[in-house]
C-alpha cells in the first residue's frame, strides 16, 4: 500500500472525530445547521472510510457509499448547515426540501447504475479516484500505458474510451456538479463572507482565522476535485486530509472562547 | 427589567497589525476568486464547454 493510499484512513479519524464533535452540539443546542454540518461530515467520512477500504478490496457498496456520499452529496450537506446559520428565512425549509429530494434522486440513479459496473477494471494498485469514470479519448490523446481501452458508440459517434467502474455516460455523474457548485457557494462562500463581517465589525478575531480556514479546507477539497475530474486523482486522497485538518482546526477556532471574555450583567435585549 | 449574566466579547481585532491588515483581506479576495474559478469550471462541465 502506498502512502497515498494511508492517507484515507487518518481522514476518516479525523471526520470521526469531527462529526461527533459537531454533532453532540447538536444534541446540546438543537440548531439545525449543527445537524447538517454533522451530516455533510459523517458522509465525508464514510466517504474517506470508502476510499481506504477500495486500496485494500473491492466491495461493490462501498463504491457506492464512496461516489453517492464522498464525491456527490457531502459538500451540499455542510454547505447547508452555514445556510442554516446565516439565513433565518423560511425559504431556506424550501432548499431544505430541494436537497433532501435532490439526495434521494441522486441515490436512485446510483442504484440504476449498479448492475452496469465495469469491475472488470478495478484494481487496489490505483486509487478509486483514478478509476471510477470512464473517460472517452480526444483526438490527439493517447491512453495512460497501465489503461484499460474499449471502441464503443457514444452520442452517435465510434469513440475511443479509458475504461472506468462508473459507464460512460452514467446520469449520476450529472448531478455531481449541481451539489457542489450548491456546496462550494454556500460553505465557501458562507465562510468567507462570515469572516469579511467579522473583520469589518473589527470584532472576534479567533472567527476570522476560523472562516478563513474552513474555506480554506473546502476550497482545497474542491481544487482537488477538479483535478480528480480532469484525470489527476492522484491529488484527492492528500486534498482530502488537508481538508479535514484545516475545517476541523477551523471550527474549534471559531468556537473557542476569547481569552478576554467576560461575564458580566447585561439586559436580555441586548445581547439576541 | 431583569438583567442576566451574559457574556460579552470584548475582544477585537488588533491595530495595525499586518496579518489583519493585509494577509486576511488578500486571502478572502483571493479564495473569493479561487471559488468563482471552481464554480465557472463546474457550470462549463455541466453545460458540456468543459469536457472531462
Amino acid at each position: 500500500m502506498s502512502i497515498n493510499q494511508a492517507l484515507p484512513f487518518f481522514s476518516t479519524a479525523i471526520m470521526l472525530g469531527f462529526t461527533i464533535y459537531v454533532l453532540q452540539r447538536f444534541f446540546i443546542r438543537r440548531q439545525l445547521h449543527f445537524l447538517f454540518w454533522g451530516v455533510g461530515l459523517a458522509m465525508f467520512g464514510a466517504g474517506s472510510f470508502a476510499e481506504a477500504y477500495l486500496a485494500l478490496t473491492w466491495n461493490k457498496w462501498v463504491f457506492f457509499t464512496w461516489y453517492l456520499f464522498g464525491a456527490a452529496l457531502n459538500a451540499a450537506w455542510l454547505g447547508h448547515g452555514t445556510l442554516y446559520l446565516l439565513v433565518r428565512k423560511k425559504w431556506v425549509h424550501v432548499i431544505t426540501g430541494l436537497l433532501i429530494l435532490g439526495s434521494l434522486f441522486a441515490g436512485y440513479l446510483m442504484l440504476q447504475v449498479m448492475p452496469k459496473l465495469d469491475t472488470d477494471v478495478f484494481t487496489t494498485e490505483k486509487l478509486i479516484s483514478e478509476q471510477y469514470g470512464t473517460k472517452v479519448l480526444g483526438d490527439n490523446e493517447v491512453a495512460p500505458s497501465d489503461a484499460q481501452t474499449t471502441q464503443t458508440t457514444y452520442r452517435g459517434q465510434e469513440v475511443i474510451a479509458v475504461r472506468g467502474l462508473l459507464p460512460l455516460g452514467s446520469p449520476v455523474r450529472l448531478t455531481t456538479p449541481f451539489f457542489n457548485i450548491y456546496g462550494l457557494l454556500t460553505l465557501v462562500g458562507g465562510a468567507i463572507w462570515s469572516a469579511y463581517l467579522f473583520w469589518l465589525k473589527r470584532v472576534m478575531p479567533n472567527r476570522v482565522i476560523g472562516n478563513v480556514l474552513i474555506a480554506a479546507g473546502a476550497l482545497l477539497i474542491g481544487f482537488a476535485s477538479t483535478l480528480t475530474r480532469l484525470g489527476y486523482g492522484q491529488f484527492l486522497y492528500l486534498g482530502e486530509l488537508l481538508c479535514a485538518i484545516l475545517m476541523f482546526a477551523g471550527f474549534r477556532f471559531a468556537a473557542r472562547p476569547q481569552p478576554d471574555e467576560i461575564s458580566q450583567p447585561v439586559p436580555v435585549a441586548a445581547t439576541d | 427589567m431583569p438583567n442576566h449574566d451574559h457574556k460579552i466579547n470584548k475582544s477585537h481585532i488588533p491595530r495595525n497589525s499586518l496579518f489583519f491588515e493585509k494577509i486576511v483581506p488578500s486571502l478572502l479576495i483571493l479564495m473569493g476568486m479561487i471559488t468563482i474559478c471552481l464554480i465557472l469550471f463546474a457550470l462549463g462541465v455541466l453545460t458540456g464547454i468543459v469536457h472531462f
